[in-house]
Order: structure tokens, then C-alpha cells, then sequence
């Protein structure tokens, strides 16, 4: 034991203790570099996806409401783009846009993307209004088979793009949140490579997926029909459980 | 001392170790932004906050937890221990960054109340045991981290010196125990949060290790604490009880004695030996770890100071701590267990001139 003693209200404490405490702040320096770098560089990497948060665009097409509200835009002749349709924070088709259903419609609002998958929060009620009533819907479902399949529920809100990471245990309050707010739930899936592909969840012909909104961030088997409906690959479930 | 709580002024040391805080922070957000820009450059800025914060929350909790400990193997160590508020502190409020933005990020706008929604989101998942088996890995983290911050908040607002006054040392120290439950309630947070999410064997071995190491610590801490014991069977009829041979002590320093179940400090002062009691007025700070300053046994923790005769603090405080009266009977040291009437000065023992190890003698 050092000779010396330590007083804290004295301005400067012994030369040795000094010492020993610049050295003690060096040591801590080191460790923390060390073990906060290897946390850092342990983590996952957050895949690509994009929210234009705050930045607003303008939407025009045709609104399709029922299992899973969509905004067909034809963008080319014979062909169409559906943009999957949530509401601002989480919830789904906000309630303005309700009722709607084979109306040729035009608004505003934040483009969220990830990969093919593309979405619009409509965040802009007033900017909202239908053009030309009605239009027909452009039947675009293209049929591949009944599957079984098993996979992360996810909200596809989150998941495309808003949160990054927004999948897992720990955003699985948030995940449910939204389920339970409307927010079209999705089968996210996984090859061996970590390629990750994000199946649509929804009822059988126009109805809502009867789902249980804890199930979020939880692996779960799901049954039924698997189609194209245009861009996005959807699965109208008849049987879904639990699977972890 | 006594009155008032008494502020202690913002002298260099308080600036350097703040300094060093600050720069241990801005050091380690730095760290993990930078790596987590080049590993995982889609995260959101939430994401980061929100990860940065509780890493470095989670790691400064881990030496706040040591300090005491280190501190009591080995004395150069108690300038942390000086301090420790501010870390203290300043984990609170990279806890609090982390709680409300989590908070506001998973659980506001939407269809419940964010507070509420933050303990009920997946409400079913409190029963571990269902459908026949264990369902552990599931159950909710966000309660471990709530608790944890309640905690802190609680440690954080008590933390000044006004609240100790009130409260008085023991009971203020026995808030600041809470702080192993906080840390309990986060290793649970850490568990049953981002390790169910992350896969990488790095997390659970880092927090494996910083169990052990602070459980490692404290444990050899107490068994360093164990001081030397008296029997009572040997107490004298006077009600004296031999505490051994006397102990080697250099001018003007102290030890711990254990005398049946309470500690004394035995204090060398001007070649006389003095036992006062071993716990500090102020935080409760071991007088028996201190040393003899200006004619006045000083707290190693604080320094706040007692006239070893008489274990008054020098005037104008009026704090006062109990003083023994010890005797040397054949070489052997001898101490009475119950104190002398508050504020009676006693004369020690004496020891022999220029030797730590006195000659037998007779009476105090
Ligand atoms: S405990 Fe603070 S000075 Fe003794």
C-alpha cells in the first residue's frame, strides 16, 4: 500500500496517486475501446430499405381495398406497379382513404421501400381526393400453388423500411403494435444465404387475415394459397401456428 | 457537519474526473458509431442512439459496480470511490436517452398508450409455462429495463448530499444497495432483449464475463474484510477483551479491529494508540482505512475528520463518533467493547518511544 493518502476535497491529490490515476483513466480508455468496438462489430448488419421520412411525393392510381389495401399505378401500357397502402405511425389504410375501394384516386404521402417492395404511408388526409369514380381494379393475381411455409411474422411497415433493424425480440413490441394498428402483416423469410423475402399475409378473398397480433417478432407455419398479386407475392392463409 | 449538509466545492480533482468521464463517453459513442457505420451502415439514427447509449450505460455500470470493491483491495484506488456520484448520474441519463426513446420509437403512435403498450405489447408471453413446456425465450424484457431505470432514477435523485442529511448514512447507503437489483434486473434486460435478437456468441461471453467480474470482486473484497476476531470467552472481569498482540502501525495510520461483532478503528496518533469507532458519520466511510491528518483521523472516503481522543470533529462541525478505551496487559492489546460516554476524551495507550511494537504495560 502506497504511503500515501487520498483527500478528494484537496485540490490536487498525491504525485503517486496522480500517477496511478492517469493511468487507471488510460486502462479504462483501452477496455472500453475495445469491448464497446467488439459489441459494434458484433451486431448484425441492418438490411437495406428506405423511408422518405418527411418527404412527401404524389400518388395517383387506382385504390383496391379489402385483404390487402393496395395503389395500382399502371406505369407502363399493360403494366402496373402495386404499392402496398399503410397509414402515418402504426396503423393501416388510415380511415380517410376507407371506402374508396375501385376509385381512381390521387394524394400525397412518404414512400417506403425495400427492394421490390414498395409502400406509401398516407400521411396527408387533405391532399387526399378520388378523381374519376369508379375505375376497374386491373386483375393482376397470378397463381403459383398451395405452400406451406415458415417464417418471422413481421408488420411490413417496419419492415421495409421505417425501422432498421425492424425485425426480432426487440422490436417485437413495436411489431405487434402495429399489427394490432392495421399495418398488413408479412411471413418474412430466409434462404440459406440470409436472402430474406417478405411474403404478404392475408385472408382468403376479401377478408382480413384473422391473426393474433402477440405472435409478432415469432416464428409461425402458415398454409394456403401463395400468388402474385402484380410485384408482390402474397398468401392467402388457411391455416396458420405457432412454429418456435 | 451537522447542520447543514455541507457542499463540497468544485475543486480540480471533481473537474479531472468529470473530464475523464465525459471523455470516456464521447470516446465510446464514438467508438460504436464509427464501427456500427462500417458494419451496419443502413441502421437508423434511432437505432444507434438507442444502442449506443445503453452500451455505454451498460459498461459504465460495470466499473461504478468495481469501484467499491477495488477500492477497498486497494487503497490507491479510492479517488474513483470519490467521485462516483457523477458516474452514477451520468449512467442514469444514458438509461433514461435509451428508456424514453425506446419508449417513443416502438410504442407511440399507435393504438395504445406508449406506457402502457410497453409492458402489454405481448402480454401472453408473461406465462412462461405454457401449451406443456417452457416458453422463456419469449417472455417480455422491457419490465427487467423499466424496473432497472426506476431504480436509477430513485439512486440518481437521492444522490445529494441534502437527501443523505435526511435520510441519515445508514439509511441512504441502504437505498444505494439497490443498485445490485438494478444491475440484476438489466443483466435480465440485456438477456432476454438484444440476445434474443443478436446471434453473435460475443454477447452472452461479455456479459458472462462481467458477472464474474464484479461477483469475483466483491467476493475477495469481503473475504479481505476478514478482520481479526476476539473471543468473548476470554474478556477480562473489568469487561475488557483482548484483541492480541499489539499491531504494527506506522505513525499516524489506522486499522480495523473486530471486536466481537462491531469494528473499531485503532488509530496510531503521537505514538499512543486510540480506538474510535470504525463507522464514518458522513456515508458510513471505514475511519479504520483512513489516516491521521492535521491531529484528525481522516475518512478515506470523503475526508471527513475526528479527534481520535475524543472522536469529536473539529469545531465548527459537531459530528461525534464513539471512542473505546483500550488497555495493554503483557504485550497483548486489550479493549473495552463498550464505549466511553459521548465526547470523553481518553488518553490511548501509550507506546513505547520510537517503536511500533510496545514494551508490556500496565494501564491505559
Ligand atoms: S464516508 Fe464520506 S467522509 Fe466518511
Amino acid at each position: 500500500m502506497s504511503n500515501e493518502f487520498y483527500i478528494g476535497y484537496e485540490d490536487t491529490p498525491p504525485r503517486s496517486l496522480s500517477r496511478l490515476l492517469g493511468r487507471v483513466a488510460l486502462g479504462l480508455a483501452v477496455i472500453l475501446l475495445v469491448i464497446v468496438g467488439a459489441v459494434a462489430a458484433s451486431q448484425s448488419p441492418a438490411e437495406p430499405g428506405n423511408y422518405d421520412f418527411g418527404v412527401e411525393k404524389s400518388f395517383e392510381g387506382i385504390l383496391v381495398e379489402g385483404a390487402l389495401p393496395l395503389l395500382q399505378v399502371g406505369t407502363a401500357p399493360g403494366a402496373i406497379t402495386n404499392y402496398l397502402l399503410v397509414g402515418s405511425g402504426k396503423f393501416g389504410l388510415p380511415i380517410f382513404a376507407r371506402g374508396h375501394g375501385g376509385e381512381h384516386v390521387q394524394f400525397r404521402g412518404s414512400l417506403i421501400q425495400k427492394g421490390d417492395a414498395v409502400m406509401i404511408e398516407m400521411n396527408d388526409p387533405t391532399s387526399f381526393a378520388a378523381v374519376k369514380t369508379p375505375s376497374n381494379e386491373i386483375a393482376s393475381d397470378h397463381s403459383i400453388g398451395p405452400v406451406s411455409l415458415t417464417g418471422e411474422l413481421v408488420d411490413t411497415k417496419c419492415y421495409f423500411g421505417v425501422m432498421r433493424p425492424g425485425a426480432g425480440k426487440v422490436h417485437r413490441g413495436c411489431a405487434a403494435r402495429c399489427l394490432h394498428g392495421g399495418v398488413p402483416p408479412g411471413l418474412l423469410l430466409r434462404d440459406s444465404a440470409g436472402n430474406a423475402l417478405v411474403v404478404m399475409l392475408t385472408g382468403t378473398g376479401t377478408s382480413k387475415l384473422d391473426l393474433d397480433p402477440e405472435w409478432a417478432a415469432r416464428f409461425i407455419r402458415v398454409e394456403g394459397q401463395l400468388l402474385m398479386r402484380g410485384n408482390v407475392p402474397v398468401m392467402e392463409v388457411r391455416r396458420l401456428e405457432l412454429a418456435d | 457537519m451537522s447542520d447543514h449538509y455541507r457542499a463540497i466545492d468544485w475543486n480540480r480533482q471533481k473537474r479531472c474526473y468529470d473530464a475523464a468521464l465525459a471523455g470516456l463517453v464521447v470516446m465510446g459513442a464514438a467508438t460504436f458509431l464509427g464501427v456500427t457505420a462500417w458494419v451496419s451502415p443502413e441502421s437508423t439514427a434511432e437505432t444507434l442512439i438507442l444502442r449506443t447509449t445503453s452500451v455505454l450505460a451498460f459498461f459504465l455500470l460495470h466499473i461504478l459496480l468495481a469501484i467499491g470493491p477495488l477500492a477497498r483491495l486497494d487503497p490507491q484506488f479510492l479517488p474513483l470511490l470519490y467521485n462516483r456520484r457523477h458516474l452514477g448520474v451520468t449512467i442514469f441519463l444514458l438509461a433514461l436517452v435509451h428508456g424514453l426513446l425506446a419508449t417513443i420509437q416502438f410504442h407511440a403512435l399507435g393504438d395504445e398508450n406508449p406506457l402502457v403498450s410497453l409492458l402489454t405489447a405481448y402480454s401472453r408471453d408473461y406465462r412462461v409455462w405454457s401449451d406443456g413446456r417452457w416458453q422463456l425465450a419469449h417472455f417480455p424484457f422491457e419490465p427487467f429495463g423499466v424496473l432497472a431505470l426506476g431504480v436509477l432514477l430513485i439512486l440518481a435523485a437521492l444522490s445529494h448530499d441534502f437527501w443523505l442529511k435526511r435520510l441519515g448514512a445508514g439509511l441512504w447507503k441502504a437505498f444505494h444497495l439497490l443498485i445490485y437489483p438494478a444491475y440484476v434486473l438489466l443483466v435480465a434486460h440485456v438477456a432476454f432483449g438484444i440476445l434474443q435478437t443478436e446471434r453473435s456468441p460475443v454477447y452472452p461471453i461479455l456479459l458472462g464475463i462481467g458477472f464474474l467480474v464484479i461477483t469475483a470482486l466483491h467476493l475477495l473484497a469481503a473475504a479481505r474484510e476478514k478482520v481479526r476476531s476476539t473471543t468473548a470467552a476470554a474478556a477480562s472481569s473489568e469487561g475488557f477483551v483482548p484483541v492480541g498482540a499489539v499491531p504494527s502501525l506506522e505513525e499516524g495510520h489506522a486499522r480495523v479491529l473486530k471486536v466481537g461483532r462491531q469494528r473499531v478503528a485503532l488509530v496510531r496518533h503521537q505514538d499512543r494508540l486510540f480506538a474510535t469507532g470504525n463507522v464514518c458519520r458522513h456515508q458510513g466511510g471505514p475511519l479504520g482505512e483512513g489516516r491521521v491528518v492535521n491531529g484528525c483521523l481522516t475518512c478515506p472516503w470523503h475526508g471527513w475528520n475526528y479527534q481520535p481522543e475524543d472522536g469529536c470533529s473539529p469545531p465548527p462541525f459537531d459530528e461525534v463518533i464513539p471512542t473505546y478505551r483500550l488497555r495493554m496487559i503483557d504485550g497483548e492489546l486489550w479493549i473495552h467493547p463498550v464505549p466511553l460516554p459521548t465526547r470523553t476524551a481518553s488518553t490511548g495507550v501509550a507506546l513505547p518511544e520510537n517503536g511500533s511494537n510496545p514494551q508490556p504495560k500496565g494501564a491505559s
